[in-house]
């Protein structure tokens, strides 16, 4: 306990003041070392500029969706091929190749995947097909990211489900086996609720990840055309870098990091007194 | 267990001499380039050049230091605000020149670099009157064109009733096919809907032209030539930001016409550089406005096979306020935090020299230079001699646009630009957005 | 019925893979082909493009810069790891920070930490961690500390009470405890919290790219060098190249570890 608060303490309080300093101030590049304290002003701004709630939106329907859909393919995938995958180790190491590679080099890859005279998705679509989807016009690039990324990602989902699934003791299936139960209800009464706890956990890291896309969004639309594939990580960074505006941008991360501050204090909160609830009755 | 252990040990000792600090850096002077293009390989010739001149100190040698180019700009946003001594000499550009000049330092480059280089081309690595750099390599705008399909449209008298009708359907008036010298913006656009399927069956190739409009500040530079012709600029002498006007509001018209018939693949909205080059290559497409760099790799039967040999450029269309073409430079300063300064100061005086120049031009970049320097290597880059034609007859800076929050301004209109040409705003709001957040900026 | 588990994951695997694939497909091919032909099959497969990256070391030092993101990450996911276990068992057994410190770090995750790179730069330049693998690495930690100690918490929690109680019974110090007793239970747990936290600190690009400038350039930004987003122009081939080559060393390591994995479990189930 003591290394992890001694580290943080060292790592991330300076950085954590000088930005509770930031985003009260009126700072540019230029005043990095002697910014202008102003209060509330950055906040009022940030909450005000339509441009964040745009871009928080887009956070949260892709965090959302990436993260629903990752982990219930992924929980598929790992309960149906788990007798193949346990069995032979190689096909496990194909399905997690997708996450070694950089999310930015996936997403430069897929400029030229899906380019229309380069790319080979449209190339054999056309040939077989005669004609292919402008996969990211205005109305597609959101479809088409959240495809990037679960294309990416579920194979995280896998792994954990995948380890979870095969911890499940034989025994307990076995059992349940024997009373002849049926597969389904084997795994709606015995192993889902048995992977509740990794479920919860792989749908947070995934919706997590999700909100805070960046690279892959960054490296093939940008933030879009007029800004319509800008998740919140993009705004932040646009805001920081491109727009010197230093204040806003910490104050919007300041924002962010409340808001889900709230929502895990709500959710553990929830969480026992569900559980006070349970023990009591 | 024991061999396990025996591992650990050794590779935590590998891994702790790997994590050494490393030693102070040498004496010599630190040139921080713009890395991967022609401009590296043109910087690493001259600096060999420089080095082996006689009268060179040991420690006043130039040592070349290359970052990667994504989120170039980004990390030496960082390194000059935390006053950063990596580098000595850092990369500038026209666009980024008042961004940049509080961390940098302004440098007398002699009275012998306005001849080499002109007074125009020296003024875009200006900021509020001061020389802060170099002017190294310049980029503008070529229009591509297939030589072939426009011969062939040219020679071919039944295709004018075509051509003609094209015109009268989509600009309301009927006009005729013209060489690409002679182009308007009006003649290009209508030739690139003769030569687009979805327009005219016959076509040939799938798309008349290729559009980069991408929500990325670099496609706002292409793209502003248009409106530029037709009288357009950021903001009048007062400083009332003019945007709003009848030159922007046909240029962004006319784009949108072309997208929204076809005229260009149907995701140019998520077009850039290599996305054009791709699409050219492929020989889908008739024409296509792009950077004078992309030359080398359309126009080169290895990089470009098939198209290489039909592919020609000229300056940009005409408006009613003649041809227009956009310049920046790329060009290198000094950093304020330097620690060798004076070395530094001596070798971009060197760069500015005729002698200099010349050697770059020789290894690849793409320095602008006067008639009389150009005349020299003339024989070696017919395509300098075109560089500094464009630049000096058609050339021109948009009003705000070295000021230090010129990106943003690109940004800003990036974003309005292709939230109208996608349909989620109207021509009105796009542009009193754009209005209204670039007056905040050109405050 | 294991025809059609074959069939399904012949699918997902070229689905979920189709990137990687278009990817090595693409850094065979010559510039020219990749120009004329954008199918599948090669028509004249060259290895110049690796030849390239692997021979132009004045310019572009990959062994340099896989070396650096070798050690870089390998800090940042063994670091992470040690600080994370013994928070994780005082969280679970003692309460201990559950309410705060838990929360606190597993959202620093949330949170986009561009933010960070000013102030951790100027620290950084404070003490000299500034270009240094070392310095990169304790990022790379904290990058890693939210997914590690979440992973952690829930392997401990789900680990029966009784076995380490004993041991406490006994007498044992917290540290035999973690060392002897819970690290071989949590051992799954920990080896995937490894190869997640590898893979995301040899992926991460910003702070490499803000905190490093010569000596400690991870190949996550030292690649970049052959293709651009603004002006210039990708170079298909060798950029695949690049990618593949960096790619390789967290592909090699998920393989490794795998069978670690499938082992160690085996051996559980056995005693068990």
């Amino acid at each position: 306990m003591t290394p992890l608060v001694v580290f943080l303490l060292v790592f991330l309080s300076f950085p954590a003041l000088v930005n509770i300093v930031y985003s009260l101030s009126d700072v540019t590049f230029q005043t990095m070392r002697a910014p202008e304290i102003v209060g509330l002003r950055n906040f009022g701004e940030v909450l005000i500029d339509p441009e964040f709630w745009a871009a928080s939106w887009f956070s949260l329907r892709f965090g959302v969706l990436t993260a629903v859909i990752e982990c219930s393919l992924g929980l598929a995938l790992a309960i149906f091929l788990s007798p193949i995958v346990s069995r032979h180790g190689w096909t496990m190491a194909i399905l997690m190749l997708p996450m070694m590679v950089a999310a930015s080099m996936v997403g430069l890859m897929y400029r030229l995947v899906l380019h229309e005279f380069a790319g080979p998705l449209p190339h054999y679509l056309t040939l077989w097909f005669g004609t292919s989807p402008a996969f990211l016009d205005a109305n597609n690039a959101f479809w088409t990211l959240v495809v990037v990324e679960v294309l990416q990602w579920t194979p995280f989902a896998f792994l954990l489900f995948h380890v979870a699934y095969i911890s499940i003791p034989s025994e307990i299936r076995e059992a349940a086996a024997m009373d002849r139960a049926s597969a389904w209800k084997i795994f709606w009464r015995i192993e889902l609720p048995m992977m509740k706890a990794t479920i919860a956990i792989a749908l947070g890291i995934r919706f997590i990840d999700g909100f805070r896309v960046f690279d892959n969004v960054f490296a093939l639309t940008g933030a879009g055309a007029g800004g319509s594939t800008m998740s919140l990580s993009i705004y932040i960074y646009q805001s920081f870098f491109k727009g010197g505006q230093i204040g806003q941008a910490v104050a919007a991360s300041a924002l962010l990091f409340l808001a889900s501050l709230v929502l895990l204090y709500g959710g553990a909160l929830l969480h026992s007194r569900l559980g006070q609830r349970r023990a009591a009755a | 267990m024991t061999k396990m252990r025996s591992l650990m040990a050794a590779g935590l000792a590998a891994f702790l001499s790997a994590t050494a600090i490393p030693g102070i850096a040498s004496a010599e002077v630190t040139v921080l380039g713009w890395p991967g293009g022609s401009e590296e390989t043109a910087l690493r010739a001259a600096v060999e050049a420089y080095n082996a001149l006689p009268d060179v100190a040991d420690d006043d040698k130039v040592e070349l230091l290359f970052f990667n180019r994504d989120g170039f700009y980004d990390k030496l946003q960082a390194d000059l605000a935390a006053g950063s001594d990596a580098f000595d000499i850092n990369l500038i550009a026209t666009y980024s020149v008042g961004r940049y000049a509080p961390f940098m330092e302004p440098v007398d480059l002699g009275a012998d670099a306005e001849k080499v280089f002109g007074k125009p081309i020296l003024e875009t690595m200006q900021f509020e009157g001061k020389q802060y750099g170099v002017p190294t390599d310049l980029s503008l705008h070529f229009m591509y064109y297939r030589k072939d399909l426009i011969d062939a449209l040219m020679s071919d008298e039944g295709a004018k009733t075509k051509f003609a009708e094209i015109s009268q359907k989509y600009l309301g008036e009927a006009l005729e096919p013209k060489a690409p010298d002679e182009w308007t913006w009006n003649d290009w656009a209508v030739t690139a809907l003769y030569f687009t399927k979805s327009v005219n069956p016959d076509s040939p190739v799938r798309y008349g032209t290729v559009l980069q409009m991408k929500n990325l500040l670099f496609n706002m530079m292409v793209f502003q030539s248009l409106p530029r012709a037709y009288g357009a600029d950021w903001m009048d002498a007062s400083g009332k930001v003019t945007v709003d006007s009848p030159a922007y509001r046909a240029g962004l018209e006319l784009y949108k016409k072309l997208y929204d018939a076809g005229a260009t693949p149907k995701d140019s909205l998520s077009y850039e550089y290599p996305e054009t080059n791709a699409a050219w290559t492929s020989g889908q497409v008739a024409t296509a406005l792009q950077w004078n760099a992309a030359a080398g790799e359309l126009m080169n039967p290895d990089t470009a096979p098939g198209v290489a040999e039909n592919t020609a450029v000229v300056a940009p269309p005409a408006g009613p306020e003649g041809r227009k073409d956009h310049i920046h430079g790329l060009g290198l300063g000094l950093n304020k935090n330097s620690k060798h300064k004076e070395g530094a100061v001596r070798f971009l005086k060197w760069l500015a020299s005729e002698d200099a120049v010349l050697a770059y031009a020789k290894a690849g970049g793409s320095p602008a230079l006067s008639p009389s320097v150009v005349e020299k290597i003339a024989a070696e880059r017919p395509d300098l001699v075109k560089l500094g034609e464009f630049a000096g007859s058609y050339g021109y800076v948009m009003n705000g646009a070295t000021s230090a929050n010129a990106l943003s301004i690109y940004e800003v209109q990036a974003k309005e630009f292709t939230a109208y040409w996608a349909g989620q705003k109207s021509l009105d709001e796009a542009l009193s957005a754009a209005t209204t957040s670039m007056t905040d900026l050109l405050k | 019925m294991n025809v059609l588990r074959w069939i399904v994951f012949a699918i997902a695997a070229f689905a979920m893979n189709f990137p990687v694939i278009v990817t090595l497909i693409t850094s065979f091919k010559g510039a020219r082909e990749i120009a004329m032909n954008p199918g599948l099959l090669i028509q004249a497969p060259t290895f110049a493009n690796y030849a390239k990256v692997l021979t132009d070391t004045s310019r572009f030092n990959i062994y340099a810069y896989l070396l650096n993101s070798t050690v870089a990450a390998l800090i940042g996911s063994v670091l992470a790891l040690l600080l994370t276990v013994p928070a994780a068992y005082a969280i679970v057994r003692t309460g201990a920070g559950r309410r705060h410190l838990f929360p606190l770090v597993a959202n620093l995750r949330a949170v986009p930490l561009v933010v960070f790179a000013i102030p951790l730069y100027m620290m950084f330049q404070f003490v000299g961690l500034l270009d240094t693998r070392l310095g990169l690495g304790l990022i790379l930690t904290i990058v890693n500390l939210p997914l590690s100690l979440m992973m952690m918490v829930n392997a401990i929690a789900d680990m029966p009470g009784e076995i380490d109680e004993a041991a406490r019974m006994d007498r044992a110090g917290a540290f035999v405890i973690l060392r002897r007793i819970v690290s071989p239970l949590i051992r799954p747990a920990v080896v995937t919290a490894f190869t997640f936290g590898f893979i995301t600190a040899w992926n991460e690009y910003l702070f490499g790219l803000m905190l490093t400038t010569r000596e400690a350039v991870p190949v996550t930004v030292g690649a970049s060098f052959f293709f651009s987003a603004s002006g210039g122009g990708v170079q298909w081939g060798v950029a695949s190249a690049v990618m593949i080559l960096g790619a390789l060393p967290p592909a090699v390591l998920g393989m490794l570890i795998y069978k670690q994995l499938t082992g160690s479990m085996t051996a559980g189930a056995v005693k068990g």
